[in-house]
């Protein structure tokens, strides 16, 4: 009974200190300060979240200029190495705790993968679709650990002092959305031409086998379905060139889709940091967390969903709807 | 191009990045988690065949081991008819031998009383005749020759159906 009497009222005095940091936030902040009148101190301003594109080099190796993403995209990797170095340095058949871990990550995204690609394909997909998964996954939750973009050389620009964080999420920078968008593309178009064979890849796209129909049907004399099919021939090319290009429009949709949810979060973030730097951004943090996760598995899944349809060739898709 | 930050050293070293990060993966997680899953599968599978064919194995001795206790069962009944029926026969035998032998006995029996009988006839009947020759001769004092005298005694034990000489 004193227990719980005990520990109901520390959960009371957490909320009032809670409600506080909220309502002081509040009240400190832009809007609060604006709407009582108060001037705040500049040292405990909030400064305004500073939204830059492309990333900030932060030193140069030779002319190449190393920024703050491509250091975030290290540590992701550094991470992703040493949690599953250490996991799966010593395999044993009754796996430890850390084995485990790396077990069941691995098993869910093969059994995941098994069950859209089927038995056959699953090994050709899974250790690109798991690393392009494990790759964003990373990148986007250790960006919401507060080193990133908080720490980092005061540069005095136009627009006021900023910090040039050494750490910036690494999902942010176009550069990495477009090269995992890049590298999923080359696989898919790979998949496509090895598994099928190049000559029927392309026929899936332009079908010049119904072409060759109409001409067939030109031999034999039957003028009209050669028209008709001749007709229908270029339309299918047509519309096989724009199947290309709906392909490669895919680079830019993965690019996009990817830069544009992560940066959003990242300004979101840090627009409820500037308007109440306590508590309200937290719910944002938790959403966040989410996109991520839910950014990774879009991008891993539909590399995977694109990869099986490029294996699994049009024809047989054809010609079942015939 | 430039505003959004696209730059092609920046791009190669993020696919450098990525390729290296795919060689990592499938070097320290890809490759010995999917062996040890894969080797895990086989051995459960391995371990499930064993069992089953253990559990066969069980089942079939037990069968083996009821067939042979039934067989012995048998067996053992076969012999105890067998035994019976031998004691039986033994008893019959016994009993056959007994009487046999009672009967040789009880006529061997016969045989000697009939001996004994007619040894004690015979020598009485020489008793008797000397004693009536013996009495004939005191009474008639007058010997008669002895064998004619036997003679006409014998003939006189002859009617008499005591003495009777078979």
């Amino acid at each position: 009974m004193s227990k719980l009497g005990c520990s109901s009222r520390l959960m009371v005095i957490l909320g009032i200190i809670v409600l506080a940091l909220f309502l002081t936030s509040f009240v400190m902040g832009p809007l609060g300060s604006k709407f009582f009148n108060i001037q705040v101190p500049k040292n405990l301003q909030v400064s305004k979240p500073f939204v830059q594109l492309p990333s900030e080099p932060i030193f140069h190796i030779g002319g190449f200029n190393i920024t703050n993403t491509v250091i975030a995209s290290w540590v992701t990797i550094l991470v992703l190495f040493l949690l599953f170095f250490s996991a799966t340095r010593k395999m044993k058949i009754i796996p430890g705790r850390m084995q485990s871990f790396a077990e069941v990550v691995v098993e869910g995204i093969y059994n995941t993968i098994e069950g859209v690609a089927g038995e056959k394909h699953v090994r050709t997909f899974f250790p690109l679709i798991t690393t392009i998964f494990l790759y964003v996954v990373t990148n986007a939750l250790l960006a919401l650990i507060p080193l990133w973009g908080t720490w980092g050389p005061i540069a005095h620009s136009a627009e006021g002092t900023v910090i040039i964080p050494f750490l910036r999420a690494a999902n942010t920078d176009i550069n990495l959305t477009l090269s995992i968008a890049i590298i999923s593309f080359c696989f898919i178009e790979y998949l496509g031409f090895s598994r099928i064979g190049p000559l029927k890849y392309l026929d899936s796209f332009f079908q010049f086998s119904e072409l060759g129909k109409a001409f067939g049907k030109l031999f034999k004399g039957d003028g009209k379905s050669f028209i008709s099919g001749l007709a229908f021939g270029f339309i299918n090319i047509y519309v096989g060139l724009l199947e290309i290009l709906s392909h490669f429009i895919r680079i830019v949709s993965f690019t996009f889709r990817l830069f544009g949810n992560m940066t959003a979060g990242e300004i979101l973030l840090g627009v409820m940091t500037f308007l109440v730097a306590f508590i309200a951004p937290v719910p944002f943090y938790g959403l966040e967390t989410l996109v991520g996760f839910l950014q990774a598995m879009i991008f891993a899944g539909l590399t995977l969903v694109f990869g099986v349809m490029a294996v699994t060739s049009h024809h047989e898709e054809g010609a079942e709807q015939h | 191009m430039e505003s959004i930050g696209i730059n092609w050293q920046l791009l190669v070293a993020f696919l450098v990045n990525f390729l290296v990060l795919f060689g990592l993966l499938t070097a320290i997680l890809y490759k010995p988690v999917l062996k040890m899953l894969d080797e895990r599968q086989a051995k459960i599978k391995e371990s499930l065949e064993q069992a089953e064919k253990i559990k066969e194995q069980t089942s079939r001795s037990e069968e083996q081991i009821k067939a042979a206790v039934e067989a012995a069962r048998k067996e053992g009944q076969v012999i105890i008819a067998q035994a019976s029926q031998i004691a039986e026969k033994i008893k019959e035998e016994a009993k056959d031998g007994a009487h046999k032998e009672a009967d040789v006995i009880i006529n061997k029996a016969r045989a000697e009383i009939k001996l004994e009988r007619d040894k004690s006839i015979a020598e009485l009947r020489s008793e008797f005749s000397n004693l009536t020759v013996l009495a004939a001769e005191k009474v008639i004092k007058e010997s008669l020759d002895a064998p004619k005298h036997r003679k006409l005694i014998n003939e006189v034990l002859d009617q008499s159906s005591t003495f009777k000489q078979n």
